[in-house]
């Protein structure tokens, strides 16, 4: 492994290279593209939880101005079901049967010339339900329970042994209320057929896995099927899988013979792309009088769909935080009436990490210690499950130079003991120690002869910063200006990229990247091996480095030559290599690999007799290895504390009993973050590149969010010597 | 158990099938005839009909900003404004604000301090922006918190909007 | 949304006659709160007579009152300057009461007329309605009711009234004047909104057609202190969980002249009466202040989603009250 050596262009905090196209308005996402004869279409959703259709009238619906198609599950083709994925497997396919097993399941679509149109006609559509009674709540006795549904329940040491040795152990219920991804960004697909060739605009975070799904769904070639994503309107976990509006949508323009446009509604959005399951877990910990760790149980169980999939291990980060000899953790999901749950930005470690950071504050509370102490006293030197050194870790440093800081030692420990007039003041502070996640990745670069380059891979840049970092990383491995260095993404014509989710996709594709643009290096050191006029000739990769446009002989710059220089010599328009990168592996470096982690520091000022809570101050210290731009990741861990602000404080999605219908799906009801509620806030960078990848970036798109809850709620705690354990932390729970 | 349409009932004798409005909207200095749906909403009328696709549709409830735009010099939501209202009235969208292809300063701000990531909400938050400044609310750091807060960003890119912004209200 | 026909309205008796003649149509002003809920199908006029082009528009002043066209903006009414001399408690509920775009957007009239925020009104899919649907009941009540009223229910409605300003309007003995087929009229604020009882349908006095042409706001003595008080999750930017609504003038640490209205806890914008009466004459104080938020909030009957509210609303009162006593002395 060749590991990236420092250069000026990565790290540096380069202005986006996309914000000329957002700033102006003329990126263009999915719902901003029109086609020819394209007409536009609405869904018709469950108004029950459980049961079935006994009829279902479209009479008034297809009598109804422009309408040109409406399909239910009576006129519906077989579909089969998508395949198995990276994540687990595909939604089910829509309207098989009459069968309904949530609120707002999609069980029609309708296709009309305009937008009114059709959105006027899906309410014309009259339903008869036989209503079965619906399974809602998580704690619900009568709901089928999976356990250990990813096998990733840990036990490691003898946890009663453990207990029996401390000298105080705290044992709590934690809960989570479902929250909403809610990109701002309403989902769009738009799909076009020429016999069998399919082209889709999707506002999704995985191109390849949309055309996959499609191909399989609809039999056709998966090289006939060319899906769109250059700009998506955030997601958070929403565009991750290939949910049913999407095939109703491909299918509509089947039907129509013309290409079709869906635009999800704010309330669709609520019950059609997933969402963050609420949790119960029971955390017990155990510690001595010293504040040594002896026994952490961890149960988590999490509500799940009827016939779906979710990935929600929220006891695991139990396992993987703190040095404790006897750790045990266990998962359970319980099959309900609901929507399916999907990935939100930090599954199950923003639901876990509030059980447990919160419950070692007890602890902390419990014996007299510091909270930042506990920390740093039962620092995990070593990978906890595996055994192994870390391929890098800096937590420690996270603690103490966010404690610096932020002004840690003028914290006094009683709780309610620090004022500003009204105001409670209240610090508290939370640990993260985020898995390590990455997939295998393509990338092709190439370098034309006007020396200029184009790097390109079937990504997706859903606010992350892919563009940029990818441009600055291209640009510096092949010595090229950023400015004549072009990266393109979000198109599955291009070549395999996973998923931009798990924090995985900047290490994934960096290192594709990397390798791809290497690899180029080699082509053109390739195409002059035997060419005496060139000062390259029978250079090896190693003997050469890049700069200005130009390969040259390490130590030796005058012997060199340019990019165009050879290119013009040897007749070559362009030069282009591929390049993948696949997942280090554990055993095989001898190191255990390594997520991003962080330490989250929170002033909290509360008025008492009115419930009032604000944020005031948010220091983020950030293990994130290699930082390949410091603006952009800044803004990926502000915003990643503002997720983490908001669902400490604001989200709530709210389910009425019987009908599981969402209660708060609009904007004006389900709350997140204004720009009044949120503070200016510190990020600091920690550490250095991790060792496991030539890249050594750790991704920092969803450690900013976790451990804000458990870091407010610490803080509430220490401003009132209240402990709310349950999500969110509002006005209600907090009046005293 | 029945569920009845869900559209709101007909309640006249013959209620109209379709009806369309013919309207001339002046959108940034330049009069568009359209004739069009007359429950054409101003944003659907600026995107689908007038191809200007930079003001945003986040919620379509007029409760997220993505779509404002300026009517005579004064932000709006114009996914709550039919666009029949608007006929005669100075429409100003994105689009006009760099005509010739140099950055309004409140662009480059946006672009220098990271104030977006997904960008989608972007648009709407520079309108606001222009608009706030020319409101004279920029002159704290509580009125620019205060009177931005009908621009939701789910990103999460607060605190530069506000750094871009009070850069711009500074003269830079 | 369904097909409506759209017309302009050049002249307004024309426009008022359109209206009262055809129990399908519906004025638009603003349009804030009619294209919303015509959105989720829960209006459907079949013709909209566009009214924003009405000489409507505008405020006058003269010594003792404010008159505001019913045109005028939520944005224009809190820039006028004898508002923020006079009246800051008004120019305060309407800063607070809605984005800067809605502002510029919504008008008087219109905001006086908004509709519930109730989210089972406003979703058809939900049969329980009395508000939309005549005797189909209520999911409300057995519903979620974070949002919902606890003054002013009835069996058949919770549905609160969602306004910010109408809570000093009401607090100021605010006049509605509007016209009908028949004529004119004049109405007092406190009297134009009906609680739900068993008819939630009916939520005020106008009869179809009447349209609102006017508000008149009288003026408070150069001496009294105001203040409006929003109390809600987030810093901007939502409707209030409650808020309170006061006007004081004090003289010698006694109580002269009281207005007190709440927000956020009543069906109808909540004149809160026996707080005032309480307080009228009273020395100014903790004791008194306290005793008027039990009174305002005697009657509240709360759910197990509202149960907080009461509370809430009484400490909401105290610290208005509070806040305009210590400017006030």
């Amino acid at each position: 492994m060749t590991t990236l050596e420092t250069g000026t262009v990565v790290g540096a905090g380069l202005d986006r290279v996309d914000a000329p196209l957002k700033v102006t308005g003329s990126a263009q996402y999915p719902n901003d593209f029109s086609l020819t004869g394209m007409v536009h279409a609405a869904l018709v959703g469950s108004t029950i939880a459980a049961g079935r259709i006994r009829s279902i009238d479209v009479t008034r619906a297809w009598a109804a101005p422009g309408v040109l198609a409406v399909v239910t599950h009576l006129n519906a083709p077989k579909l089969e079901r998508g395949p198995m994925t990276l994540l687990g497997g595909s939604p089910p396919a829509p309207l098989q049967d009459d069968r309904i097993l949530h609120y707002g399941q999609h069980i029609g679509i309708v296709v009309a010339e305009s937008a009114e149109q059709a959105r006027h006609a899906a309410r014309l559509v009259r339903v008869e339900y036989e209503p079965a009674e619906a399974l809602l709540d998580v704690n619900d006795p009568r709901a089928e329970i999976v356990e250990n549904p990813w096998g990733l329940d840990t036990e490691r040491g003898d946890v009663t042994a453990g207990f029996a040795r401390a000298d105080v152990v705290v044992d709590e219920a934690y809960t989570t209320p479902d929250n909403t991804n809610n990109p701002l960004g309403l989902m769009a697909t738009v799909a076009s057929w020429h016999g069998d060739s399919l082209t889709v605009h999707d506002s999704t975070q995985w191109p390849h896995n949309v055309r996959t799904s499609l191909a399989g769904i609809f039999k056709v070639p998966e090289s006939g099927v060319r899906v769109l994503a250059p700009f998506v309107g955030g997601g958070f976990g929403a565009g991750l899988r290939v949910w049913s509006h999407v095939i109703l949508t491909v299918l509509a323009a089947r039907e129509v013979g013309r290409p079709v446009k869906l635009v999800l509604t704010r309330p669709e959005m609520f019950t059609s792309v997933g969402h963050r399951p609420n949790s119960v877990q029971q955390i017990k910990i155990g510690a001595t009088r010293d504040g040594d760790l002896v026994a952490i149980e961890h149960h988590g169980i999490s509500s799940v769909a009827m016939e779906d999939d979710d990935y929600e291990p929220v006891s695991y980060c139990s396992a993987l935080g703190y040095a404790c000899p006897n750790v045990l953790t266990r998962d359970r999901q319980a099959r309900l009436n609901i929507p399916c749950p999907g990935s939100m930005r930090a599954p199950a470690e923003g639901q876990g990490n509030f059980a447990l950071e919160s419950a070692l504050d007890e602890v902390a509370h419990a014996i007299g210690m510091d909270p930042l102490e506990i920390r740093l006293r039962n620092y995990a030197e070593e990978h906890p499950i595996l055994g192994l050194p870390w391929s890098s870790k800096a937590l420690r440093e996270c603690f103490t130079e966010g404690a610096e800081r932020f002004g840690w030692s003028r914290r006094t420990p009683e709780p309610g003991s620090m004022r500003d007039g009204r105001w409670l003041v209240g610090y508290g502070l939370a640990g993260v120690s985020y898995p390590f996640y990455q997939v295998p990745c393509q990338a092709r670069a190439s370098v034309r002869h006007d020396g200029s380059a184009y790097v390109r891979s079937a990504a997706t840049d859903i606010g992350t910063g892919t563009y940029t970092v990818m441009t600055q990383l291209a640009a510096e491995l092949l010595g090229v200006d950023v400015a004549r260095v072009r990266f393109d993404l979000g198109d599955s014509d291009m070549p395999y990229a996973p998923q931009a989710g798990g924090s995985g996709l900047t290490g994934a594709l960096g290192n594709a990247v990397h390798a791809a643009c290497r690899r180029l290096v080699r082509e053109f050191l390739d195409v002059v091996r035997d060419d005496t006029e060139s000062p390259l000739h029978g250079a090896a990769l190693d003997d050469v480095t890049v700069t200005d446009g130009r390969i040259h002989r390490i130590g030796d710059p005058a012997q060199g030559e340019t990019y165009t220089e050879i290119l013009t010599r040897h007749g070559l328009e362009e030069l282009s290599a591929d390049g993948r990168s696949t997942p280090p592996q554990s055993e095989e470096l001898g190191m255990a690999l390594s997520g991003a982690f962080g330490a989250k520091f929170v002033e909290v000022r509360l008025d008492p007799e009115l419930g009032l809570l604000r944020v005031a101050r948010v220091v983020s210290a950030i293990d994130g290895g290699r930082i390949l731009n410091e603006k952009t990741a800044t803004s990926q861990i502000i915003g990643g504390t503002v997720g983490g602000i908001s669902q400490a404080m604001f989200e709530e999605t709210a389910t009425d009993q019987v009908t599981g219908r969402i209660a708060n799906a609009t904007f004006g009801d389900y709350l997140m973050p204004v720009n009044a509620d949120v503070p200016d806030m510190e990020v600091l960078f920690v550490g250095g590149p991790d060792r496991a990848t030539a890249v050594g970036t750790k991704g920092v798109g969803e450690v900013g969010l976790v451990g804000l809850a458990a870091a407010i709620g610490n803080a509430v705690f220490h401003a009132t010597g209240r402990r709310i354990r349950s999500l969110p932390i509002t006005i209600d729970r907090l009046m005293l | 158990m029945k569920h009845m349409e869900t559209e709101a009932p007909p309640t006249g004798q013959s209620p109209p099938d379709v009806s369309q409005v013919d309207i001339t909207l002046t959108v940034n200095g330049t009069a568009h005839r359209l004739e069009i749906d007359s429950r054409v909403t101003l944003l659907d009328a600026l995107r689908d009909h007038l191809g200007l696709t930079g003001a945003k549709k986040g919620c379509d409830q007029g409760a997220c900003g993505a779509c404002t735009v300026l009517v005579d010099g004064k932000r709006v939501v114009s996914c709550l404004a039919l666009a029949a209202q608007y006929e005669d009235r100075e429409i100003t969208t994105v689009e006009s604000l760099c005509p010739s292809g140099e950055l309004h300063p409140m662009q480059e701000a946006f672009a220098r301090h990271d104030a977006f990531q997904c960008g989608y909400c972007t648009p709407g938050q520079i309108m606001s922006a222009v608009s706030l400044i020319a409101e004279g609310r920029a002159n704290s750091e509580e009125e620019i918190r205060e009177f931005m807060s009908g621009n939701i960003c789910r990103c999460g890119a607060y605190p530069n909007i506000r750094a871009a912004i009070r850069d711009v209200a500074a003269g830079g | 949304m369904r097909p409506f026909d759209y017309v302009r309205a050049t002249d307004t008796e024309q426009a008022v006659a359109v209206v009262s003649a055809d129990p399908h149509a519906s004025f638009l002003a603003g349009g804030t709160t009619q294209l919303d809920l015509m959105k989720d199908g829960v209006l459907g006029p079949e013709r909209l007579i566009d009214i924003t082009r009405l000489p409507l528009a505008g405020i006058t002043h003269t010594d003792t009152t404010v008159r505001v066209g019913a045109l005028t903006t939520m944005e224009e009414l809190a820039a006028d300057p004898v508002v923020r001399e006079r009246l800051p408690f008004v120019r305060e509920a309407l800063l607070l009461g809605a984005s800067t775009q809605l502002r510029n957007m919504a008008t008087i009239g219109g905001n006086l007329l908004q509709r519930a925020r109730c989210r089972y009104f406003r979703d058809p899919t939900v049969a329980a309605c009395n508000k939309r649907n005549p005797g189909s009941g209520c999911a409300a009540i057995t519903g979620i009711q974070r949002m919902h009223a606890i003054l002013g229910t009835s069996d058949h409605c919770i549905a609160l009234h969602a306004s910010d300003v109408a809570v000093p309007l009401v607090a100021l003995d605010a006049v509605v004047h509007v016209r009908g087929a028949n004529g004119t009229r004049s109405i007092p604020l406190t009297q134009f909104y009906l609680p739900p009882g068993d008819t939630p349908h009916i939520e005020n006095v106008l009869q179809h057609g009447e349209l609102i042409t006017a508000l008149e706001i009288p003026l408070l003595p150069e001496t009294a202190r105001s203040h409006y008080l929003k109390v809600r999750d987030r810093v901007s930017y939502e409707f209030a969980l409650t808020s309170a609504g006061v006007a004081l003038v004090i003289e010698d640490g006694h109580i002269q002249e009281v207005r007190v209205a709440l927000g956020g806890v009543g069906t109808v914008p909540w004149r809160a009466w026996d707080a005032e009466d309480v307080l009228r004459g009273a020395r100014a104080g903790a004791d008194s202040f306290r005793a008027a938020a039990e009174a305002a909030l005697e009657g509240a009957r709360p759910l197990p989603g509202t149960a907080f509210k009461v509370e809430l609303a009484k400490r909401t009162l105290v610290r208005t009250l509070e806040t305009v006593a210590g400017a006030a002395s």
